[in-house]
């Protein structure tokens, strides 16, 4: 919950800022420049939970202490009220320098000129060890304005514990479908007398949409950044969707809603109480603590197209980026560098903003990890992957609570699954042309 | 013989005039009001109707659009389910707030034993209710397996989730706001102490029942009261935005059910970045209000009794 009366008073802080937005200047420093000897005080701003908190802590003292001119003071917040403050934040012409960025927010921030080109800065902070397609979803009209941290990928948490207890038998990930996750569902809510329903219901995130697009042969978003889903195949998802709440596979939806909007360790698959559900594989840490039982990452199901097979794709976790107003370009890159390259940052960091996307680091971090954190890293090495989907559009950003409001309606059945995906397509496609 | 007439009274009389070196004195206090008027209050505002004819997204400098957002108003169908749903909350929740304020204050007036505690007692949710530690502990009495289902559950009810079910979200927040009946209260309790005894005196000499001295005396010696605490509650149940923010995590959801005005402002000018437009809404409001506030001070001839 990231309410506060900040949020409010933001609304006062941005309009003021309107009136003296106009003279909103370029840049203070050289991002190529020399790296300065004199102090430089720095500002870091990152959204998660109290573990990444004292991580990133951490990470931070071991730069300070290499750089000891520099200073790099961090503003952690959780991921509803991060956003909230970003936004006023930049509006007021006070961004911090370095920003943890995410994949929906990152065209909206670049396009609108906020974001710093890192090739500018290319001289102190280094990308050659990150894998190619994992640097270009960092990429805007060409320009790195952002590098991914590390990168995860959808999957199914099947609970190991729950089915044995009801003695069913785990699902081959390798060759199931839809159906398949359906029909084992049922069996586990009915062998639990609905205490433990099959499935945890989704809807409410992009990964979700973005898989099941992907296995049609379609996408989100075309290349120029128009809503390109068929009607169709949305229509299909909700369908599964309302089919698995119908047939009391997944709870209720009046449950469902409540979870979606609660922290993870509510969730169905945190309680123990839905066998399946879907998450990003590096959640499984979490979720494993939450728990308490034995959980285990399969495949997401495949719908037997072809398609189905290059699916999966690595979604960047997050991004580092830089103010473009930042007075300090060159020292914000260093630092960004640091974080980014060096093994004494990955070991503090380890996953948890997803396997790290430098190979040098991953290869040193993951000989260290823990159990859970060695299923998901073991899980993204099975995977055949394709292509990333492309960068959530300048103006789409809010498409989450877009794509919940219309499970919604779909779930509570205000609106057939056609009704709602023609109805979602526009509203997409509306605010992205209202962003141009 | 009210408070309202009270006020007009005291406006109305005219001291001595002050001398000036008073007036010196008075101004250099006011200085720090008057600054943080115009600073954090007009400023703003000001800026905000400017802004209102912008397109502007925060993160460059505003352009200027015309009439632009407020012909998109007409065919936004958000704004429209927002307005429905603002609508439906200040017309059902003034009226049984006021009522239960009203019964709650006739009760308390007949002399109970402590008297004191009992009107902090029902009080004190007016100071709580818009707050944020409330709204947190609404979301767990009416969740799925909150405190509500629960006690349904002990008499063999099967309940829903409350806050989850759009069917009946936005009723739980109506429930939340009559049940910060407690300022309203407070003021008719006043009122009902100004009433003279005589007069019910009187009439039960006549022979007229409860219920017709209620009518005809209570009703129209406080219709003042009543019409200033409409007035009032209109407004603030217009600017209601805390209770839905929470309950909904600032979604207006499910389904678009609690989506009050002012939380599809926020929404509109820090989610999609679309602050001219929000600017645009927010002075939209405020004409919704003063309109009705209009509407209510036009009314208020027909039924508001004054005795002086």
């Amino acid at each position: 919950m990231g309410y506060s009366r900040r949020n409010m008073l933001g609304l006062g802080a941005g309009v003021v800022a309107a009136s003296a937005l106009a003279a909103c200047g370029s840049s203070g420093g050289d991002a190529g420049g020399e790296i300065s000897t004199e102090a430089v005080k720095l500002r870091f701003t990152w959204w998660g939970s109290d573990a990444r908190h004292k991580r990133t802590q951490q990470a931070i003292d071991l730069f300070t202490k290499k750089y000891p001119n520099i200073t790099v003071s961090g503003e952690f917040k959780e991921w509803n009220g991060y956003w909230d403050s970003l936004a006023t934040t930049v509006a007021a012409n006070d961004a911090p320098d370095i920003i943890q960025m995410d994949e929906l927010y990152l065209a909206s921030y670049a396009q609108r000129g906020a974001l710093l080109d890192l090739g500018t800065a290319a001289k102190h902070l280094k990308t050659d060890a990150v894998d190619a397609a994992a640097l270009d979803t960092g990429k805007v009209d060409g320009k790195q304005y952002a590098v991914p941290t590390g990168v995860a990928a959808y999957s199914i948490v099947a609970n190991t514990t729950v089915l044995d207890q009801y003695k069913i038998a785990l699902p081959d990930d390798a060759t199931w479908t839809w159906d398949d996750l359906k029909k084992i569902g049922l069996e586990v809510s009915k062998a639990s007398g609905g205490k433990v329903t099959g499935v945890q219901s989704w809807g409410f995130e992009t990964g979700g949409v973005n898989i099941w697009a992907r296995q049609a042969g379609a996408a989100l978003y075309d290349d120029a950044g128009k809503v390109a889903i068929p009607p169709a195949v949305l229509a299909d998802y909700w369908q599964y969707l309302l089919d698995l709440a119908k047939q009391g596979i997944a709870p209720a939806p009046s449950v469902t809603v409540e979870r979606a909007g609660a922290p993870l360790d509510q969730s169905g698959t945190a309680t123990n109480t839905s066998a399946f559900g879907t998450w990003w594989n590096t959640q499984l840490t979490s979720l494993a603590t939450a728990s308490g039982q034995k959980l285990k990452l399969l495949k997401v199901p495949g719908n037997g197209q072809p398609a189905s097979a290059e699916a999966p794709y690595l979604k960047p976790s997050m991004f580092w980026s830089v103010s473009s107003r930042s007075k300090h370009p060159a020292e914000a890159a260093l630092f960004v560098d640091f974080l980014l390259n060096t093994t004494e940052a990955g070991d503090v960091l380890q996953t948890d903003r997803g396997l790290p996307s430098n190979s040098t680091v991953r290869t040193a971090v993951t000989a260290k990890l823990g159990e859970t954190d060695k299923a998901a890293s073991d899980y993204l090495g099975s995977l055949k992957v394709g292509a990333a989907p492309r960068v959530t559009p300048n103006g789409a950003s809010g498409i989450e609570a877009i794509l919940k409001r219309h499970t919604e309606e779909v779930l509570f059945e205000r609106q057939t699954p056609q009704a709602a995906a023609e109805a979602f397509i526009k509203e997409l496609q509306t605010e992205i042309d209202a962003a141009k | 013989m009210s408070a309202i007439g009270e006020l007009q009274r005291l406006s109305a009389a005219k001291g001595s005039p002050p001398r000036k070196r008073d007036n010196k004195a008075a101004f250099l206090f006011l200085l720090p009001w008057f600054a943080g008027l115009v600073l954090i209050t007009a400023g703003p505002v000001a800026a905000s109707l400017l802004l209102g004819f912008t397109d502007y997204n925060l993160l460059q400098p505003p352009e200027f659009n015309g009439l632009e957002n407020w012909t998109r108003m007409l065919g936004d169908e958000r704004l429209h389910q927002s307005l429905l749903v603002t609508f439906k909350y200040v017309l059902i929740s003034v009226p049984l707030q006021l009522a239960a304020a009203l019964g709650l204050a006739m009760l308390l007036d007949r002399g109970l034993r402590g008297l004191s505690f009992y009107r902090s007692a029902f009080y004190l949710p007016s100071l709580l209710g818009s707050s944020v530690a409330i709204a947190v502990l609404w979301r767990q009495i009416f969740g799925a397996e909150g405190l509500l289902n629960q006690l349904l559950d002990l008499f063999g009810i099967q309940g829903r989730g409350w806050i989850s079910d759009p069917d009946t979200a936005l009723s739980t927040l109506i429930v939340l706001n009559v049940w910060t009946f407690g300022a309203p209260m407070v003021i008719f309790l006043a009122g009902l102490r100004q009433i003279p005894a005589m007069y019910y005196e009187a009439a039960s000499v006549d022979g007229a029942g409860r219920f017709t001295q209620f009518r005809k005396i209570t009703l129209p010696l406080l219709s003042p009261i009543i019409f200033f605490n409409l007035v009032l509650q209109i407004i603030h149940a217009f600017q209601s935005f805390t209770q839905a923010f929470v309950v909904s995590a600032g979604t207006g959801g499910p389904s678009d059910s609690t989506l009050f005005y002012t939380l599809y402002l926020y929404q509109r000018g820090f989610n999609n970045f679309d602050m001219g437009y929000a600017s645009a809404l927010a002075w939209l409001l405020l004409l919704i209000i003063a309109a009705f506030t209009a509407v209510n001070f036009w009314a208020a001839k027909k039924w508001v009794f004054y005795d002086d």
